[in-house]
């Protein structure tokens, strides 16, 4: 029902999206989908984003898995995670149409998120050496915000170009760490 | 500051600020002209009169004076500062200060929050953080060098919405103290401080 709610999204929109369009492309009834979902189209919405969202860190935990240490992880990171947003069609397309109905609930999935990649973070915190007095806790609540911040807003950094994503990690992000 | 189409004369600025009142209480969607009038203790005719554009327009004169305010208190702050930590520690702190107490603001972010966000994030954060560095650049130029003052003034504007709208139980920015060792810890370390004027050799920040 996640996977029909996305495809409707795709294709007509989140504020066209009905529990009829779900059901029919679920192959399942309305009853059906408001017994999973009994807050509705509303919740169907909310829980589509927080999955899609999960889905998108899971391929970005994928595609930087054989990093092998935290410099490297947050480079590649970074990288992919630009393009893949840039890439998103159905993101994309709900932030220049509709980005009034996304935006409230992914702030609200945000701070999950950022739990999320502190967690992916800590490991590799621990295998580093970090500056004294330095705690992994704020480190990666430090970074995380980071990596989320840039993922969302590129801002003056260009980061398609690994060597400028190289330095601003240097810099930026770990200055204070190593 | 550039010249407003609409001059802010005391009207102006009455209307605005009891705008803020009834959106505080009510929110935008609830919040008419009328409202507004009735807040301002002027006549309906005077608002639609001052507002040609209507409600988007007082909106829009809303955004803007408040930005203004924001940036005028920032800026003060900012003048105080004896060094680049204070400087960014007093930088940080006031924003903060004044996006959390900001009532109408606020308001908004917890039960319309729609109205704010898409501002505030993705691309339109974009306009948010050039904004920030346009404004920052001066104020860090002397100590950080013209090269680093602009993306400086980023990675701060970067900390104050991430760590404003999403509250840390590791750093507290209402804290002078916790915001001095995020200051002192993660960025101080990945700046070439220099303590002369911006025209030294380049060094490759």
């Amino acid at each position: 029902m996640l996977e029909a709610t996305y495809a409707c999204v795709a294709r007509y929109g989140m504020a066209k999206t009905t529990v009829e369009d779900v059901a029919r492309e679920a192959r399942v009834s309305r009853a059906t989908v408001y017994r999973y979902f009994p807050g509705g189209r509303d919740q169907l919405i909310a829980d589509t984003v927080a999955w899609e969202m999960g889905r998108f860190f899971g391929r970005l935990a994928d595609a930087v898995a054989t990093a092998p240490d935290l410099p490297t992880l947050l480079v590649e990171g970074l990288m992919y995670a630009h393009r893949a947003v840039e890439e998103h069609e159905v993101l994309q397309k709900v932030l220049q149409t509709e980005p009034d109905r996304l935006l409230p609930s992914m702030t609200v999935a945000a701070n999950r998120v950022l739990v999320l990649i502190r967690g992916f973070l800590v490991p590799y915190l621990e295998q580093q050496p970090l500056r004294e007095g330095v705690t992994v806790e704020e480190a990666s609540d430090y970074l995380a915000r980071m990596v989320l911040s840039f993922i969302g807003t590129q801002g003056a950094t260009d980061l398609t170009d690994r060597s400028t994503v190289e330095s601003l990690v240097r810099r930026e992000f770990l200055a204070g760490l190593v | 500051m550039a010249p407003t189409t609409l001059s802010d004369t005391p009207l102006v600025t009455r209307v605005v600020d009891a705008a803020l009142r009834c959106i505080a209480r009510w929110g935008v969607a609830k919040t008419t002209l009328d409202d507004v009038a009735r807040e301002a203790g002027c006549s309906r005719a005077t608002v639609y009169r001052a507002f040609p554009g209507g409600k988007d327009g007082l909106l829009d004169a809303v955004a803007r004076t408040e930005l203004n305010r924001f940036f005028d208190r920032l800026g003060r702050t900012l003048d105080d500062a004896l060094d680049l930590e204070d400087l960014l520690v007093s930088g940080i702190t006031e924003a903060n200060r004044a996006l959390t107490s900001h009532e109408a603001l606020q308001f908004l972010l917890r039960h319309e929050p729609e109205v704010v966000l898409p501002n505030l994030t993705f691309h339109r954060a974009e306009l948010v953080l050039g904004a920030v560095a346009a404004f920052a650049t001066p104020y860090l130029t002397p100590h950080v060098g013209a090269d680093q003052a602009g993306s400086l003034a980023e990675w701060v504007a970067r900390l104050v919405l991430s760590y404003t709208l999403c509250p840390s139980e590791v750093h507290d920015l209402s804290s002078p103290d916790d915001v001095r060792r995020l200051v002192r810890t993660f960025v101080l370390p990945g700046l070439q401080s220099t303590s002369k004027p911006p025209s030294l050799s380049k060094q490759g920040a």
